[in-house]
């Protein structure tokens, strides 16, 4: 049960420990299955955003270069039909799962810093720092994610990298207070305090005491941020605040949406697009409550 | 859980009682008649001097009369409540014979005192200026000597007279609303009243903003009594849900919808989809030099290349509008010559033939080697100086998809010549703002023509640099023929003119028009007919410029032959056989549903199996 | 939009650290909240000020309009005014209620807000009671029946159902229900909250926007469904596996009276707080499921405020949001605190 918590401060034994305890749970991982399901899918996704240039050429994203038809049904040529520019459906699904996939972890990466760094800090410093910390992050929890996000996409304007700040600075809060618990709940075990005793000053505890001890939480949550994070570019992006010049699932369910998919009967438009993003994000799901099961010995031991 | 069962079964009967309740009665003869309207925009201000949307401008025309109004042919000036005019010799006097006998839905008789009443509070200035100022532009006065007499006397004569589309106010009613309220009064139905006017509808049911608007019909019309009952507008907020919802029937007109979606809906029984013709063209547009209006100083950041006439007209013969209209306007725009949509046969002008664009990079390349732009060693074209000429930043708007489009081609044609750019898109808002500090090169936008040229032709005006130019075109010549067309009241001599003044812009190139748009409609013609396009043939069959078809329309079976107007989109000409590919398509949309939810099913079943193991 | 399944509790209480009693408890609660609540006005004011575009000018596109009749616009606006003043005003006027006038209307905020807030109410109200008790239901059985049959189906729904955007179903659900095909009939409307034919305040009235309002319903039941059932499925496997519960059953107890008297009620408060938090979310909740299904509700207000942009519609919809947000947050944290006094910290 104490794998994850090294008593001693000895940096060698400390790493040797880690290395067991990761090793263990990856064990615990692979008897996960439904983890590894979520593995496998995401693997999937993954290899196809990077071998997308030897899937699909990137010209089939040109509209000045689509050789189709408007809106034609899958055929031999076009496995997934076309959209109302004459594009490849399939190209478009292949290209956008680099989008997608890119937006939602540099969100993701963007909220999991600001959310760690005041997590931890507001968690382990006491004084009035730590309380305006802790203050701001329950006032931007109050502040519902998406007008906000709308109006912050507005004022950025329109790119990839902007609508990656939107949702990251956006969705740091919840991170921010489960770091800050994690923090709180650990600073209290005892072996930090002999820390102390002997001497460790409180970058020494906090970056190789605390943090060590709290990166497995934040790794979890990493994966389930992911998830809600190309949600909401998704979402974003279905509202015309995406990046225009980008194709991404979203922006494909919004053209889709746009042209009439219902009416002009082009489900080829509508539905795979959809499925992806339903697949991704149940994907880091799934893997992220493994992960979680794995890091937090409470939820294992049921 | 029983509250949650109980929740559900009530939800059950609700919708099956719902559904029930709003199954058409059968066809019992005291049932009204309603015609049922869809609209993407929802109605800004019931108060005509408040609303900018061009569902406002729909009802207000439903609600009102103008005094003279536009003809279904070519929206040229035709009579409404005024019956007759004539102008004095120097064009300075207009006398207008107002019909009488004419009553407000409250019962009032509608005279000209209301009509000089409503034209001089625009006249004074303030909010009621804003959107009906310019059509009395060098009135002085507007008075009623007599109940049947207006004059409007001229400071000097103005050729877009006596068009005069101005929605008539009763004075009873609006005398009591100071100048300083006007902003804040909302002229909707209280207490159950209708707002009082004297147009074919009156305003039963509805709020600035809302999502549903009631017109009742007027029986008392001067025209006659229109053939339904009511007018019902409903908004939605996308184009899907509407084209279902007059697929479904619950709606008998939809406005503004795509090419894609008029052709997905030509091939279904009852109802009749068209591109009609609409008086707006779509231009690309460029930074000819932007400057401070007050100093006279450079303004912006504008490429100095697009300064030259010379090098912007080159560049007509590097955009393919053929290609454009079949793409990028999916085969419903025409491609675009000058800014005078050619249904105005009257005013619009055509270069001769040797002069036309065409689609040739080569001619577009001779042209610019000839004005000093020669191809450097690097491929790229090159200012006469020999510097480099950079990138130039082509804007496309987010609201509209096909400008985007528009712009990439253009693009790449660009590149054929050795003419670097790039693509960007912004909200109409941030381009407003870059146009307007002459931070852009060229983007991509559209205006609406009005039957008389005049304000179309106000848009290229020096003065009009920092306003409604959004080119920033000045040229003295052009000015000043600009002067003598609204100053001419000879007919021809003013077509002359204004014919000159689109060859001037022609060959200078402040905007290379890409093509004349058309308006997505469709209509339920198994419920009702009688819709006269506009302009006839082939135009728009309602938002239209005034309020005709609401009044003309009737239902199919009394639908006859429409008075005898030919054009009328009636009955009997609703298209074809059938073929119902939606079932195929929902059924498609559910089977994903299903296909997802069995596979998440499987992964967690296997999930769920493991860690049982793993526990026990 | 969702909250983060993991996270959800964690959100809103803190960790026990020292005892208190509970009347600085709600002291300390209340004067957070107000805390918030300016923090909230402030962020409002600055962050509009902020927005592309002068509304002015862009009410105007397309008009031919004189300088003069522009700086008439922008001064009736008080658009010219230094920014702190602005603010100033700003805050006076939402002190006394007054949220300003929307641009576009011509109408008092206050007043949009009041006809738009209903429809939104009854969406999002609804749904979240549905989901709620939906939701509850599902996780309890689920955990009461780890592994089994039912847990595998039901969990593996709602983790679908959470991963899917919510409109997408929306859209699904209209293709299936509205436009009404193959066996499935077009029963419901395509959107709008009314038909035409109904009066006001009358029984068909209400019944006629029950059947508007259903496949909407419907729509952000399943899609808040999933968060619920998640989170009791999780805290109540937690409250199994606490020692007092072994020993209530060492001690005999049945296991049914262990689930109802026990282990349901703990595990139900995490839970509520997140149903609190949600009835928070009623102005943001919808804004994507009031567009496809053309509702005009306060979503649609204040993302069709966005491109004007009507600032002070904007405002005023953020701040009764987050306002929202804040009150039912305390109103968590005050029932939480008498539930559990473990959390008075």
């Amino acid at each position: 049960m104490t794998d994850t918590t090294p008593r001693l401060s000895a940096r060698q034994i400390a790493r040797r420990r880690r290395s067991v305890a990761w090793r263990r749970n990856w064990k615990l991982f692979r008897g996960h299955r439904s983890g590894l399901i979520g593995l496998v899918i995401l693997g999937v996704f993954v290899a196809i955003a990077l071998a997308a240039p030897l899937l699909a050429d990137a010209d089939g994203l040109k509209v000045t270069k689509a050789t189709g038809g408007v809106l034609e049904a899958p055929s031999s040529e076009f496995w997934l039909g076309t959209d109302e520019n004459g594009r490849s459906v399939l190209t478009m699904l292949i290209w956008g799962a680099r989008i997608s996939l890119f937006v939602g972890l540099l969100a993701t990466a963007i909220s999991m810093v600001i959310g760690t760094i005041v997590g931890l800090v507001s968690g382990f410093f006491e004084g009035w720092t730590a309380r305006l910390l802790y203050r701001l992050t329950e006032w931007f929890l109050v502040i519902p994610f998406l007008p906000l996000a709308i109006i912050l996409a507005v004022v950025l304007g329109r790119s990839l990298v902007n609508i990656a700040i939107v949702i990251g600075v956006t969705s740091w809060p919840a991170t921010a207070l489960l770091i800050r618990s994690q923090t709180l709940s650990i600073k209290e075990r005892p072996y930090l305090e002999r820390a102390r005793l002997l001497g460790a000053g409180r970058w020494h505890r906090m970056t190789r005491h605390v943090l060590p001890n709290v990166m497995p939480m934040v790794f979890a949550n990493t994966t389930l941020t992911v998830a809600v994070a190309i949600l909401s570019e998704t979402t974003l992006s279905f509202l015309g605040l995406g990046d225009p010049t980008r194709i991404s699932w979203g922006s494909m369910l919004e053209g889709a949406f746009g042209v009439g998919a219902m009416t002009t009967g082009s489900w080829w438009y509508m539905v795979p697009p959809g499925i992806c993003v339903v697949l991704v994000v149940l994907a880091f799901t799934l893997i992220g409550q493994a992960l979680e099961e794995i890091f937090n010995p409470r939820l294992r031991s049921r | 859980m029983a509250a949650a069962t109980t929740a559900l079964a009530l939800g059950v009967g609700l919708a099956t009682a719902g559904s029930l309740a709003v199954q058409p009665a059968g066809a019992a003869d005291d049932e009204p008649v309603t015609f049922n309207v869809a609209f993407l925009d929802e109605v800004d201000s019931f108060n005509p001097f408040n609303g900018f949307q061009a569902t406002s401008y729909e009802l207000w025309a439903m609600m009102y009369d103008y005094m003279i109004g536009y003809s279904m042919e070519d929206m040229s000036p035709e009579p409404a409540l005024a019956e007759s005019w004539e102008t004095s010799e120097d064009g300075l006097t207009w006398t207008f014979d107002i019909r009488e006998g004419v009553e407000w839905s409250d019962g009032e008789p509608l005279t000209a005192g209301d009509i000089a009443y409503t034209y001089t509070r625009i006249l004074d200035g303030g909010p009621e200026a804003v959107n009906w100022g310019t059509y009395l532009t060098s009135v002085e006065t507007a008075t009623a000597p007599d109940d049947t007499t207006v004059v409007l006397e001229l400071s000097k004569p103005n050729a877009v007279l006596p068009l005069l589309p101005i929605p008539i106010l009763p004075e009873h009613v609006w005398s009591e609303v100071p100048e300083d309220e006007v902003k804040s009064y909302r002229n909707e139905p209280t207490d159950g009243e209708p707002v009082v006017g004297s147009g074919s509808f009156q305003l039963v049911e509805g709020t600035a903003g809302g999502s549903t608007y009631v017109l009742e019909a007027n029986p008392d019309y001067w025209a006659g009594a229109p053939h339904i009952d009511r007018v019902a507008f409903r908004v939605y907020k996308s184009e899907d849900p509407a084209i279902q919802a007059i697929i479904k029937g619950e709606v008998d007109f939809v406005d503004d919808i795509t090419p894609i979606q008029v052709e997905a809906l030509q091939g279904r029984e009852g109802i009749y989809a068209q591109n009609g013709v609409s008086p707006y063209f779509e231009e690309i547009a460029f930074n000819t030099g932007a400057v401070d209006t007050e100093t006279g100083e450079p303004l912006g950041d504008g490429n100095p290349a697009l300064q030259d006439p010379a090098f912007r007209h080159a560049l007509g013969y590097a955009l393919d509008n053929e290609r454009l209209a079949e793409s990028a306007y999916q085969g419903a725009g025409v491609p675009g010559v000058t800014f005078i949509p050619p249904f105005y046969e009257t005013f619009y002008w055509e270069p001769p033939e040797d002069e036309m664009f065409t689609f040739d990079l080569d001619r577009a390349g001779e042209l610019l080697d000839e004005a000093g732009y020669e191809v450097g060693s690097d491929g790229l074209r090159t200012m006469p100086d020999g510097s480099p000429i950079g990138t130039l930043r082509l804007f496309a708007r987010d609201e509209e998809e096909r400008s985007q489009t528009i712009m990439e081609f253009f693009q790449e044609w660009l590149g054929e010549i050795g003419i670097e750019s790039e693509v960007s898109v912004m909200e109409s808002n941030q381009l407003t703002n870059v146009i307007l500090e002459g931070n852009f090169d060229l983007f991509h936008w559209g205006w609406y023509v009005e039957g008389d040229p005049d304000s179309i032709l106000s848009v290229f005006l020096c003065d009009a640099r920092g306003g409604s130019s959004d080119s920033w075109y000045c040229n003295e010549e052009f000015d000043a023929l600009y002067e003598s067309q609204n100053a001419e009241v000879d007919d021809e001599a003013r077509i002359e003119t204004i014919k000159q003044m689109q060859e001037i812009i022609y060959r200078d190139s402040p905007y290379l028009i890409t093509a004349y748009t058309t308006t997505g409609q469709a209509v339920r013609t198994d419920r009702f007919a009688c819709f006269r396009p506009q302009p006839d043939p082939g135009g728009v069959l309602l938002v239209q410029y005034g309020a005709f078809n609401y009044h003309f329309l009737r239902p199919a079976d009394e639908a006859g032959d429409c008075d005898g107007v030919e054009s009328a989109i009636g009955a009997s000409e609703s298209s074809g056989s059938d073929d119902d590919d939606g079932g195929g398509v929902a059924l498609w949309f559910l089977g994903g549903a299903v296909l997802v939810l069995l596979v998440a099913g499987v992964v967690v079943a296997v999930r769920r199996r493991s860690t049982a193991d793993s526990r026990e | 939009m969702s909250t983060l399944v993991a996270s959800g509790t964690e959100a809103v209480t803190e960790p026990p650290t020292r005892r208190r009693n509970y009347g600085r408890y709600v002291l300390g609660k209340v004067l957070g909240a107000l805390g918030s609540l300016f923090f909230v006005l402030v962020v409002n004011f600055f962050l509009f000020r902020v927005l592309p575009g002068d509304p002015a000018r862009t009410l105007t596109r397309g008009r031919a309009v004189t300088q003069e009749q522009l700086d008439a616009l922008t001064e009736q606006y008080g658009l010219d005014e230094p920014l702190l003043q602005q603010f100033l005003t700003y805050l006076k006027n939402t002190f006394q209620g007054d949220l300003g006038v929307s641009i576009r209307y011509n109408v008092p905020v206050s007043e949009l807000i009041a006809d738009r807030f209903w429809p939104t109410l009854w969406l999002v109200g609804v749904s979240t009671l549905l989901a709620t008790l939906i939701g509850v239901y599902l996780g309890m059985v689920s955990a009461w029946r780890r592994g089994g049959g039912f847990d595998k189906f039901s969990t593996g729904t709602t983790l679908t159902l959470y991963s899917m955007p919510e409109w997408w179903l929306g859209l699904l659900l209209i293709a299936g229900f509205s436009v009404g095909v193959g066996p499935l009939p077009g029963i419901f409307p395509t959107g709008g909250l009314h038909s035409i034919d109904v009066e006001p305040g009358t029984a068909g009235y209400v019944l006629d926007a029950a059947w508007h309002l259903t496949l909407p319903i419907i729509t952000l039941t399943l899609a808040y469904l999933a968060e619920y059932s998640l989170i009791m499925r999780s805290s109540l496997l937690d409250e199994l596996g606490e020692d007092y519960l072994v020993t209530a059953r060492a001690k005999g107890l049945r296991d049914v009276d262990v689930r109802r008297r026990h282990a349901v009620p703990n595990a139900l408060l995490p839970t509520t707080t997140l149903a609190a938090l949600n009835i928070g979310f009623v102005v943001a909740g919808a804004i994507t499921i009031e567009t496809i299904f053309s509702i005009p509700g306060l979503g649609l207000l204040s993302y069709e405020a966005i491109s004007i942009p009507d600032y002070d519609v904007l405002q005023g919809t953020l701040l009764l949001s987050s306002g929202a947000v804040i009150a039912a947050n305390l109103v968590a944290n005050l029932i939480y605190g008498i539930l559990d006094p473990r959390v008075r910290t």
